[in-house]
Formats: C-alpha cells, sequence, structure tokens
C-alpha cells in the first residue's frame, strides 16, 4: 500500500467517523436560545464529511480490490474510541483495548497482501 | 365463519396496536428488528459491490488525472449511482433498527458485513484473496466485536 492511499483511507475513515458524529449530535442537539442554528450547524457540517468521505471511499475503489479496501472500514470503531478517550479524557478498559489491537493487526495484515 | 374471523381480525389488530407501545417492537415479521438488521448487513454488501463495480468501470472514463482521486469520477458510472442508493435505502432501514434494538447491541452485528462483503467479492467479482487477507478480516472482525460496545457508548457520548 502506497502511502498516499494510507492516508486517503485514514483521512475517509475520520471524515466518516466525524460525519456521523455531527449527524449524532444534529439529531440529539442540546437545549439552547439558537437551537435552530445548531441543528443546521451540525447537519451541515456531518453531510460535508460524510461527502468527503464518499468521494475518497469512491476513488479509493477505483485503485483497489473491494475485499483489500472494505477490511479499513474496521478502522471507524477504533477512531471513535481514541476520539472518546482523547476528547472526553475516558478511560477504556481492557476488552477495547484488545479490540484495538486486533483491529491494528488486521488491518497491518490486509495492507501487506497485495492490493490489486 | 365470517364472524368468527371478524372477531380473530379485530383481536389481532387491537393485539397489534397494544404490542405497538414504546419499547416493544411490532408483532408483524416483516417488521421485525432482528430481521431489518440481516437486511441492513446485506444492503451494505451490495452497496459495496455496486461501487466497487461502478468505480472500476469509471476508472476506464477519460478524465484528467487529478480527477481520479477525488472519486467524482465515478459518478460516470450507474452503478456508482446504484450504489448511493442502497446507501440511503440502508441508512433508512438502520434507523428503523435503532428504534427497536440499541446501538451498542445492533452495532457489533454488523461486523457480519466484513465477512460477507469478502465473501461476495471472492464469489461475485472473482477476486483473489489470499490466506493473509482472510486471517486479517477475521482478526478485524473479531476486534470490533470487541470494541463495538464502548465504541457506540463513545459516539452517543462525543
Amino acid at each position: 500500500m502506497t502511502i498516499l492511499a494510507l492516508i486517503l483511507v485514514v483521512v475517509s475513515q475520520i471524515a466518516q467517523v466525524g460525519g456521523q458524529v455531527m449527524l449524532k449530535k444534529g439529531m440529539v442537539p442540546a437545549k439552547s436560545k439558537r437551537r435552530k442554528r445548531v441543528i443546521a450547524l451540525y447537519l451541515g457540517a456531518g453531510v460535508a464529511f460524510l461527502t468527503v468521505w464518499f468521494l475518497l471511499w469512491v476513488g479509493l475503489h477505483e485503485k483497489m480490490e473491494l475485499s483489500y479496501l472494505f477490511p479499513f472500514q474496521g478502522l471507524s470503531p477504533l477512531l471513535l474510541v481514541v476520539a472518546a478517550a482523547l476528547l472526553l479524557k475516558e478511560r477504556t478498559n481492557w476488552r477495547t483495548w484488545a479490540g484495538i489491537a486486533l483491529i491494528s493487526l488486521g488491518s497491518v495484515l490486509v495492507a501487506i497482501t497485495a492490493a490489486t | 365463519m365470517p364472524f368468527a374471523q371478524a372477531i380473530r381480525g379485530r383481536r389481532r389488530s387491537r393485539g397489534a396496536k397494544e404490542a405497538r407501545k414504546p419499547g416493544h417492537p411490532p408483532p408483524e415479521w416483516y417488521l421485525n428488528p432482528g430481521l431489518h438488521l440481516a437486511i441492513n448487513c446485506i444492503l451494505m454488501t451490495v452497496a459495496e459491490l455496486c461501487l466497487q463495480v461502478g468505480a472500476k468501470e469509471a476508472s476506464q472514463a477519460d478524465v484528467p488525472t487529478w480527477l481520479a482521486w477525488t472519486g467524482l469520477r465515478g459518478f460516470v458510472s450507474l452503478w456508482t449511482i446504484a450504489g448511493i442508493v442502497v446507501y440511503i435505502v440502508a441508512f433508512a432501514n438502520w434507523l428503523y433498527v435503532l428504534r427497536w434494538v440499541p446501538l451498542s447491541v445492533a452495532y457489533p452485528l454488523t461486523t457480519v458485513v466484513q465477512v460477507l462483503v469478502a465473501i461476495a467479492a471472492w464469489l461475485f467479482l472473482g477476486e483473489h484473496v489470499p490466506i493473509t487477507r482472510w486471517i486479517g478480516i477475521l482478526l478485524i472482525s473479531g476486534g470490533v466485536l470487541l470494541s463495538a460496545k464502548p465504541a457506540a457508548q463513545a459516539e452517543e457520548k462525543l
């Protein structure tokens, strides 16, 4: 896997996770005076993020086999957990760490096989 | 007989109404959340297959190279459009599933898509899936199963 492809895969997954979180926030907005604006901002940002994800994702399909590219969708739970750990300062349990280790190891194994 | 049927029908419909209280999935088999979760996994697999066929078809199209990585070229193919439509249907279907099933339960179960996509790529696209890749896919699936619950909780809190 080339460095460029790796970066694009990771960026697309970050965009997807970011988009999902934004949409979620837009659907369940905190009560505030500028409620409508907050909802519109979150939904707009969510759609923008998901558009970035989708375009990158389609572009990656052109270069790679499906069975090579799709496993990297497994990075999204990893990114969610890491984001929660960083942003919410949450402590993760051993199950989560084991899961992260398995996803990382599996991704490496997939990555070292030939892409096409 | 019509009378008995009418009573049975009415009773059933009343039962259905009672079951529609929040927290109880509808009793009709075609509205079963588990069935829709299975349908969701199949829809996701189909969407990915369409995208792959579309992207490969579009990669033959003659466009400037700077467009190639943006994915915009994919829209040349109707398969890509079909993939998007299936994705949207899958999204609506997913929202229905989440009405009845908590995210922390539904999300881990969609891991099966990982394996379904690999099998579908091998069966329908004729991709050769090396053993190393199979092992990687299974490891990722196991990892997602382990970390899906905290990930789902993280999504709700983030």
